[in-house]
């Protein structure tokens, strides 16, 4: 493959941006369809690598390689079933977005939309980067725009709010930093060449007490983002204050920044570390189910009420990867997408309601179904998706993740469906005393039905909300042997620690490249010193 | 190679100085720029020499001036420094009622004494070096006549700095005292051999420490930075900032050397600097958190860079640490050309309140100071970046873990007060009378240039790498 699709996607939205400087401010809807146009240009690019995807390959697909900075930081992308999906719920969910803040941001939109389009190419970076020190950059640079999104465009306590999330996210991400350090120069020492590739750090076998602190650093930095229970508390104040196209975007895509960076990074690179973690990570994950099912509960305020909701269903999904079975991952990759789909578009909702209201409390609404007959259906399919109904997205996600938990531990999966009745519960009762009963606030009355802008950004959802609830063998398939390969390397690597038992040394053995695709395998640069 | 060549870069600045100084009384122009123009000349010209000298290793006075690749380096850096703090000056000295002719020959002085300090093997020579540079840097700081601030600055900064001087050359004398030389090298095989009296040694070593710790502003002996830095005019400040702390270093580094296993070695000595490195990271950014002067903000940032920059000598990497150095020179002192540009007649704004709203009046300076801001902080993909990874990661290379999280740590802390400046900037109203000047274009160039030094060295910094691997052989262990 010559053209490098997956650079394009990732750094169209960067050159829009770039471009986007030299057109003057005024000319606001110039702006904003070129935004618009960028971002569906992205979607179209990554369709291609939907289509082009080989569902057999092993290795990472689209990989693209060349030298960097030396020392073993490449620049390196590369996709595989996993970050395939992920990619394309971004590409997917951004024009969404942009078309959602379309009239709800009204001052300074050229800078609005320079942040928006920086932060797409951050994610996708994210999603696409091999080599741990470009991952790392990408995953920092991504604070930048996000903490600008917030803090400009946010609601009344948005500076408190946005200061939280970076601190939060930057104190988890620089241990990481130190570990990556700490990575490259062992690999140093054991290879004799610097690779902060990640295929040549998974065949590094570790010595199990250095895998802890690794792990460690590497799982706080990811809990932080996920965010799992006792992290989340960033969580519901950069929900609640972000701007709706904001929201969309953080609990769509960049939660599962966290849930990926253990699928990719934490799991593999430290099987043994994870191993003795798992089980407290898993009730940590299960905390994290009914406690924000019970604060979402108790939420008066409709945002912050789906955003303890993100912080249940991520507890959900987080339990489903450290289950470490094939049922499982598959089910935590699928319910990502679940959860990016339905709680974006529940703040899509919120914000279509709080656009005609300026208020996101609920007592402020009731009756609305009268007024929005349309928009009360689409809102219902959007909540039953996040509630697991059978034939929408969210059930086959659910039942693969409650399955694949079952097998490892009965009682964590028996505790585990709450998230289902919590979910009913909360969002029913929310939907019922929102769009139902008597009108209470005059406002209500003079609400416009929904625009056709409106619906050209929530039907889409929609629609694959039931394409994913009906048809999951279109995805799954893509999914299965990159699901298959991580499991397996990682029993694989804990096999080969069971044979040694120097516990001395900090790297005990380097796997020799086996089942690894010879085009994975880079052309290592020889240490400078 | 012995050969009379290696006064040129020491004699070009110095000429330049004088020549500044004269014309300014012979020549009654109204218009003063040509001096800073005919500043940046001389300037230029001593980057080419320099370009020139590369990899021929000159030599001179039996060898006590030694233009090595790593001291050519250093050259090129302060020069460059200096260019932009030439330009930057150009209209704020005008406005601020301050003396031109002085102003650059005052400057290029300090130059000089930093040259000498950064190609030197010999203490004594050092001291010499680091004396013209601070008799200078006194009167810099007191440049604006007028104002009480800038005097104060000047006094205290007399007062500590010849206290540290005293300190250095105590260090001097005992060092002497123990192994009967003051050459740089010389000094390190006494400590190889313990030859001389060991303690007194030490205790020099210490002292010649407690000078270069009040020069580099290393807490705990960092009580004059905040003030003289909020004193001196701000151009000034940007001087200060970088050039007597680049020189610390080089010297510091010379002293530390890599390659040398003695006093790194030394549990005693390793201690002491661990202790240093601490205090000055997390003290430095403890302190910032407080203060609501941009100024004094950046002063405290620049104490808390000297602890990151300890932590690269502690990590025996020259490469890395003339990599900070030099990234540290655009950020920095492109932070302080934004806050320059904010400056008019008379008076300069460094409030915090003063910087509401500038993000969206005035879109490119508020991105080019942000970009600064989260380069300092070290976020990618700027160069501040860059220039911690290579640092932290040669501490972590060389088993420094504990140094390496608390500088960690110590950063994230950082991050707040950063992206305090930029809450201000972006997330408050305007306010109605904010003007800036917007022809000022010296001014805007080096606001450019470092703008383009901070995003080039975060993203492609290949032959500028190269180069500094080039030099950092000379500290390399065979």
């Amino acid at each position: 493959m010559n053209i490098p699709i997956l650079s394009l996607v990732t750094f169209l939205p960067l050159a829009a941006a770039v471009l986007f400087v030299f057109i003057p401010r005024k000319m606001t809807s110039l702006l904003k369809v070129l935004a618009l146009s960028f971002a569906l240009l992205a979607f179209i690019l990554s369709l291609l690598l939907f289509f082009n995807f080989d569902d057999a390959a092993a290795g990472p697909q689209f990989v693209e390689q060349t030298a960097w900075l030396g020392y073993g930081i490449q620049y390196h992308l590369g996709i595989d079933g996993i970050s395939l999906f992920l990619i394309l719920l971004t590409t997917f969910l951004m024009p969404l977005a942009l078309l959602s803040s379309w009239s709800a941001v009204k001052d300074n939109v050229k800078e609005y939309l320079i942040f928006m389009l920086l932060l797409e190419t951050g994610i996708l970076g994210v999603f696409a980067a091999l080599n741990l020190f470009l991952f790392y950059v990408f995953w920092e640079v991504m604070l930048i725009p996000m903490y600008f999104l917030i803090g400009i465009w946010g609601g009344k306590r948005r500076v408190y709010a946005t200061m939280k999330f970076v601190l939060f996210t930057m104190l988890g991400s620089l241990l990481m930093l130190v570990a990556i350090f700490f990575l490259h120069s062992i690999y140093f020492k054991a290879a004799g060449v610097y690779s902060l590739n990640i295929f040549d750090l998974h065949k590094m076998i570790l010595n199990p007490q250095i895998q802890m602190w690794l792990f460690a650093a590497f799982a706080l930095a990811f809990a932080i983002k996920v965010p799992m229970f006792p992290f989340h508390t960033w969580l519901p104040d950069a929900h609640v204050q972000a701007p709706t196209a904001g929201s969309v975007i953080l609990a769509a895509v960049l939660l599962k920044m966290g849930a990926y960076g253990f699928l990719r990074f934490a799991l593999p690179l430290f099987p043994d570390a994870a191993q003795k973690f798992l089980p407290w990570l898993g009730i940590l994950a299960l905390i994290g189910i009914i406690y924000g099912g019970l604060m979402a509960l108790i939420q008066k305020d409709i945002k912050s009420l789906v955003a303890y909701s993100s912080v249940s269903h991520m507890g959900l999904i987080m339990l489903a990867i450290f289950a470490l079975n094939f049922e499982a991952l598959e089910g935590a990759i699928y319910q990502m997408l679940n959860h990016g789909l339905s709680t974006g578009a529940l703040f899509l909702c919120v914000g279509i309601l709080y656009e005609r209201s300026h208020t996101r409390l609920i007592k402020d609404y009731g009756g609305v179904s009268r007024q929005m007959p349309v928009f009360a259906a689409l809102f219902m399919i959007c909540m039953l998706s996040s509630v697991g109904l059978p034939g929408l997205n969210g059930f086959v996600g659910e039942i693969l993740c409650l399955f694949g938990i079952f097998q490892s531990n009965h009682l964590l999966a028996i505790l585990a469906v709450s998230t289902i009745i919590l979910a009913a519960a909360y969002l029913l009762w929310m939907y019922q005393r929102v769009m139902h009963g008597p009108i209470t606030n005059e406002k209500i009355r003079s609400f416009a039905p929904i625009r056709k802008r409106e619906l050209a950004y929530l039907l889409p959802i929609v629609v694959m909300m039931f394409w994913m609830g009906i048809f999951p063998q279109t995805f799954l398939r893509k999914m299965d042997t990159s699901v298959t390969n991580l499991l397996d390397q990682i029993q694989r690597k804990q096999s080969v620690f069971a044979e040694h038992d120097i516990r001395k040394t900090e790297i005990l053995d380097i796997i020799p490249e086996k089942s690894i695709e010879p085009d994975s395998l880079s052309e290592q640069e020889v240490g400078h010193e | 190679m012995n050969d009379i060549m290696a006064l040129l870069p020491l004699s070009i600045p110095l000429a330049g100085a004088l020549a500044t100084m004269l014309l300014e009384v012979f020549l009654k122009r109204r218009d003063k720029s040509y001096l800073a123009y005919l500043s940046v000349v001389f300037l230029l010209a001593n980057i080419l020499v320099s370009l020139r000298f590369w990899g021929k290793d000159y030599t001179y006075f039996s060898g006590i001036l030694h233009w090595d690749d790593p001291s050519l380096v250093f050259s090129m850096l302060l020069n460059l420094a200096t260019v932009f703090v030439v330009l930057i000056s150009m209209r704020y000295i005008g406005q601020q009622d301050a003396n031109h002719g002085e102003f650059y020959s005052l400057l290029l002085f300090a130059l000089t004494g930093a040259l000498i300090m950064v190609s030197t093997a010999d203490l004594l020579v050092v001291f010499l070096g680091l004396e013209v540079l601070s008799i200078s840097s006194y009167a810099l700081a007191g440049m604006k006549r007028n104002d009480d601030r800038s005097s104060e600055a000047a006094v205290k900064y007399f007062l500590l700095g010849s206290f540290a001087s005293a300190f250095l050359v105590y260090g001097i004398a005992l060092l002497y005292g123990a192994f009967r030389t003051t050459g740089l090298l010389e000094i390190l095989q006494g400590f190889q051999s313990a030859s001389g009296s060991l303690w007194m040694a030490l205790l020099g070593l210490g002292f010649v420490l407690i000078g270069f710790g009040f020069k580099i502003a290393l807490v705990p002996f960092h009580m004059w930075t905040p003030d003289v830095y909020q004193g001196a005019p701000t151009p000034v400040t940007a001087f200060f900032s970088v050039v007597p702390k680049a020189v610390g270093f080089a010297v510091l580094l010379r002293l530390f050397r890599p390659d040398w296993p003695g006093l790194l070695d030394s549990p005693i000595t390793a201690a002491i600097l661990w202790g240093l490195a601490i205090l000055t990271m997390v003290g430095g950014n403890l302190l910032a958190l407080r203060q609501s002067d941009v100024k004094r903000i950046l002063a405290y940032s620049s104490i808390a860079h000297a602890g990151y920059l300890l932590v690269a000598i502690l990590a025996r990497d020259a490469a890395s640490l003339m990599f900070y150095l030099i990234v540290y020179l655009f950020m920095n002192v492109g932070a302080f050309s934004a806050i320059i540009v904010m400056s008019r007649s008379g008076h300069e704004y460094t409030e915090l309140d003063d910087y509401a709203g500038i993000g969206f009046r005035y879109p490119w300076l508020g991105a080019c100071f942000a970009v600064f801001l989260f380069s300092l902080a070290g976020f990618p993909p700027t160069g501040g970046f860059l220039a911690k990874f290579y640092v932290f990661a040669a501490g972590v290379r060389e088993g420094l873990i504990p140094l390496v999280v608390i500088a960690v740590l110590a950063s994230l802390i950082s991050v707040y007060y950063y992206l305090r400046i930029i809450v201000v900037m972006y997330m408050r109203p305007a306010s109605p009378n904010l003007v800036i000047d917007l022809e000022n274009s010296a001014l805007y160039l080096v606001l450019f240039l470092c703008l383009y030094g901070v995003l080039r060295m975060g993203l492609f910094p290949g032959n500028i790498l190269l180069f500094i691997k080039q030099a950092a052989l000379a500290f390399t262990m065979l």
